[in-house]
């Protein structure tokens, strides 16, 4: 049936353009694959990836210059340029990536939002090769071994024919690991490290693509305008981009096809309005994303999934992948063992001297009173903290001050005080989410996955949305993602919180058998009556230090616990 | 992507349906079109606004026994919406000629479409290297930066007799070919300018540059700015106390851009331009003064005039029986034609326009008065 649709929609635009479209709305088609071509690297580097990179329009123009000056000065024809055109904004945004992608959010925006207005700065002032603010005239049209490819249809073949192929390769990596991951790291960066996604390699991955899409974009747009000049490198660019990336749908390649036809069309509508189609622009831009918030394909995924249109057209759930046990990573007979660890913020200090071990098939109960320093052992151990002072050994290896993604890949996970599941993820996507790191591919992930909910219980909510679970099942589609990694030591921040007595008895068996087969688990747990059953051993923090390390049947008796909790005996 | 496609499909049908219904409407076959395609909004949308009343006004004088037809297009500042327009143009019935962007990136982008096509391009652009490509559809009536920085910097070296100039111009095209010919201009005069520096046109504040300049011991201020950069220049200029004589580039001369300074601001100010309407001057432009003020409510300016000359000069050439943008084409490049601004004559390349004055303000009204006529058309070789 998909595939039924897909050719019809590219039948007719074949349809459209033999038949109905005049030179100029083949020109208005051609510009608006430009920039559907530009908007599928901004879909995976922002959509997908969340960094709201303002320098996609600035590698468009870096592209738009590479074939402008070597199709003007060197005569180069389309099969040298436009590659080349592809390669020198990766170039250039891989050494920027690794400098500015550590940075958060609106540094993150800024800092490329400069990149921008360099090289705008470098357009005008190196006239000799830019041609300066008047840019370069005369670019040749695009020659194809040696067929000089005429305006009109056959140029607007070729963006599109470019457009279906960008389109097919950015649908696949936004449906495979990496786009996945990138889902994963914009929904929730420090559990997708926790995952084993290595942040920083991601979006570098990410943004060099973006800059592939963008360089290609560029060149054809000059061999359409057949003159580069700064304006390329201008803002303006750069917010077309982001306009058709969030009217289309942020994240999806149909979307930015949708949001580039839209948007460039709609103008044109209006032309005879002189200066007045602005206004009509920007309400009909308004109106768009009020009722459209999702973006056009967000909205016709509603009105898909609305009871009338599944009656009329029927609608087939996904096929789920057949579960499937993930391997057992090599065994850690030594578990963890942590020396002295210590961390302080500002003036105050949260850990101070911890030493612990957790050892394979034992869980080990990590009890204090609030702000005792429990969840940042975690965060220490888990590598989103690294410790001013002290010693992690993991499988005998030494881990201390390692990055989330490193422990986690080594062996080790963990879970969040509040279940850190993205609800706009399918159930199985996020448990799958966190076998991306090691798996080969994304079903291979998902068969695994429904391996993991199976195995907790939860197998029904496979194809189901994260969004709306009830707390105890968030928190077992939590411990599914952590188990599905078949890590050696598992640390668990508070994982009975809001759970029955009877959701309760049902995770401690499910911990008793993953500590019998091997597994090292550190729980943090506020309910004595559900930890200390469970815990062959307790350690009590307050003020980050050990007070009480033994076994779980002497923490009630032990007078400095008490005091912890209850104050000095005595006091008011 | 499967839902997505119908709409596309949509999008596309609704493209063709929309476009015609929403047009002017059908034309008939003899019905000669002159599309103005020009900047009316982004940073150049007040120069726009002028081109395009003055070819609006122009083309209201339709010959006897010919239908003409117009659109006006918003080209925007960007190269590609130009392009588009001009593509836009091309395809609805016979196009006479087009009024075409003063921006000069963007002439750049439309002249190997025009070319093509085969359309003349009328336009008021400054920007030198638009008849530098040796296109023959292009026909400037404005003078160039090769004749008004000429002028310009004539003026500022052999009338006030200084020597040691400052100048200030525009990161932008206009401004860069500017700054390039006033170079070659104090060379050509004997004299090295002692600060030369370009502003962004969205610099919201000149007084870094001002004070950058005035440091370099200037005695004259030469600025190539844009409308609202000179105004701002002059106003922080004034606050500070600035003796010096500034002599600004075409954009001052506008009555939209005097109307954002006070009189007193304005005192010891001269500008380059191709003509000054408001200025006064014979009963023809007077009369084209009037008609453009109860046409439009507001004050015209040389790019206005320029562009009311051209357009006039091309439905001269309808009147004389021009019927195909060929022949308009020749008609332009072989013909003489007395505007109002000047007499114009293509000298090969397109370059209609080979006369520049410089008008200057007294400092108690905005309307300047005629300093220096500089017709010599050796101007346009130097």
């Amino acid at each position: 049936m998909e595939s039924v649709v897909l050719g019809t929609g590219a039948l007719a635009l074949l349809v459209y353009a033999l038949a109905f479209a005049s030179p100029y709305g083949l020109r208005v088609l051609t510009v608006a694959g430009v920039y559907a071509l530009a908007t599928f690297g901004f879909q995976i580097v922002f959509g997908l990836g969340g960094a709201l990179s303002l320098a996609q329009g600035a590698f468009f123009g870096v592209g738009a210059y590479v074939t402008g000056i070597l199709g003007s000065r060197y005569g180069l024809g389309f099969e040298a340029t436009f590659p080349l055109s592809m390669l020198v904004p990766l170039l250039l945004a891989l050494p920027v990536g690794l400098a500015v992608l550590r940075l958060e959010s609106h540094y993150f925006a800024l800092a490329t939002l400069g990149i921008a207005q360099v090289l705008h700065l470098l357009a005008v002032n190196l006239p000799d090769l830019t041609g300066g603010s008047n840019g370069l005239a005369g670019v040749p049209p695009a020659v194809l071994f040696g067929w000089t490819v005429p305006r009109g249809l056959p140029m607007a073949g070729l963006v599109w024919g470019l457009v279906a192929l960008g389109g097919l390769i950015g649908w696949r990596l936004a449906r495979g690991r990496l786009g996945r991951s990138l889902t994963m790291l914009r929904d929730d960066a420090l559990a997708a490290a926790t995952l084993g996604l290595d942040v920083g390699r991601l979006r570098l991955a990410a943004f060099g693509i973006s800059a592939l899409f963008a360089g290609a974009a560029g060149a054809l747009a000059v061999h359409t305008q057949r003159v580069v000049s700064p304006e390329v490198l201008e803002f303006p660019v750069m917010v077309s981009i982001l306009t058709i990336a969030i009217v289309g749908g942020r994240g999806r390649m149909a979307g930015a096809v949708l949001g580039a036809v839209l948007l460039l069309h709609l103008p044109e509508w209006f032309r005879f309005l002189e200066r007045g189609y602005l206004v009509v622009y920007g309400v009909a831009l308004l109106a768009t994303v009020v009722l459209a918030p999702d973006g056009l394909t967000g909205l016709l995924d509603r009105i898909a999934a609305h009871r009338i249109a599944v009656r009329l057209f029927g609608r087939k759930p996904r096929p789920l992948a057949a579960a499937k046990e993930p391997p057992l990573p090599p065994a850690h007979p030594s578990g963890l063992s942590v020396e002295g660890l210590r961390k302080s913020f500002g003036g105050v200090r949260a850990v101070d001297g911890v030493s612990l071990d957790l050892r394979p098939g034992i869980i080990t109960g990590l009890i204090g009173p609030n702000g005792s320093g429990k969840s940042t052992v975690i965060n220490l151990l888990s590598g989103l903290e690294r410790p001013e002072a002290g010693r992690v050994l993991l499988g005998g290896q030494e881990v201390t001050g390692a990055r989330a993604d490193r422990l986690a890949r080594a062996g080790l996970a963990r879970s969040f005080q509040a279940a850190a599941l993205p609800d706009e993820a399918g159930v199985l996507e996020a448990v799958a989410a966190a076998r991306l790191a090691v798996d080969p591919d994304a079903a291979t992930a998902e068969a695994h996955a429904r391996w993991a909910l199976d195995r907790l219980g939860v197998g029904g909510l496979a194809g189901r949305s994260c969004d709306g679970l009830p707390a105890a099942l968030r928190r077992r589609v939590e411990l599914a993602r952590a188990l599905v990694r078949r890590p050696a030591v598992l640390l668990l921040d508070e994982p009975a919180a809001g759970l029955t007595d009877g959701e309760k008895a049902e995770l401690a068996a499910v911990l008793r058998d993953l500590a019998g087969e091997g597994m090292a688990v550190l729980l943090v747990e506020h309910d004595m009556g559900f930890l200390l059953p469970l815990a062959g051993r307790v350690l009590c923090l307050d003020r980050g230090r050990v007070i009480y390390d033994g076994p779980a049947d002497g923490v009630r008796r032990n007078s400095a616990v008490a005091e912890a909790y209850l104050g000095p005996a005595g006091s008011a | 992507m499967r839902r997505a496609l119908p709409l596309l499909i949509g999008l596309l049908a609704a493209s063709s349906i929309l476009s015609p219904a929403l047009s002017p409407a059908a034309r008939a076959d003899d019905t000669l079109s002159f599309p103005v395609l020009v900047p009316l909004t982004g940073f150049l949308s007040l120069e726009g606004t002028s081109q395009r009343n003055g070819a609006v006004l122009a083309l209201g004088q339709t010959p006897a026994g010919v239908a003409i037809a117009s659109e006006v297009v918003d080209t925007g500042t960007s190269p590609e919406a130009a392009v588009t327009a001009l593509e836009r143009a091309g395809g609805r019935g016979t196009v006479g000629a087009v009024a075409a962007s003063m921006l000069g990136t963007q002439m750049l982008a439309m002249l190997p479409l025009a070319q093509e096509l085969k359309l003349p391009l009328v336009t008021v652009s400054g920007t030198a290297s638009i008849t530098e490509q040796g296109n023959p559809w292009v026909f400037r009536f404005f003078p160039g930066d090769a004749v008004t920085k000429a002028a310009h910097a004539r003026y500022v070296v052999e009338e006030l007799g200084k020597r040691h100039p400052a100048v200030i111009y525009q990161t932008t095209a206009y401004g860069q070919s500017g700054k390039t010919h006033l170079d070659a201009a104090f060379k050509a005069l004997g004299v090295t300018p002692v600060f030369e520096e370009g502003v962004d046109p969205a610099a919201k504040d000149l007084l870094p540059v001002l004070t950058k300049a005035l440091a370099a011991k200037p005695d004259v201020l030469v600025l190539h700015l844009h409308s609202g950069p000179t105004a701002l220049l002059l106003r922080q200029a004034a606050s500070s106390g600035v003796a010096l004589p500034i002599v600004a580039g075409s954009a001052m001369h506008q009555p939209s851009t005097a109307a954002l300074l006070e009189p007193a601001e304005l005192k010891g100010v001269c500008a380059e331009t191709a003509a000054s309407p408001i200025s006064g001057g014979t009963p023809e432009v007077k009369a084209f003064t009037d008609a453009y003020r109860a046409a439009f409510d507001k004050e015209p300016d040389a790019f206005a005039l320029g562009q009311y000359d051209g357009m006039t000069m091309v439905l001269e050439a309808v009147k004389a029986g021009a019927r195909s943008p060929d022949a308009i084409r020749k008609a332009l490049s072989a013909e003489t034609f007395k505007g109002l601004a000047m007499t114009y004559k293509s000298d090969g390349k397109g370059n209609m326009a080979h006369s520049a004055v410089i008008v200057c303000y007294d400092g108690t009204s905005r309307v300047p008065v005629l300093a220096k006529r500089y017709d010599d058309p050796a101007l346009a070789a130097k």
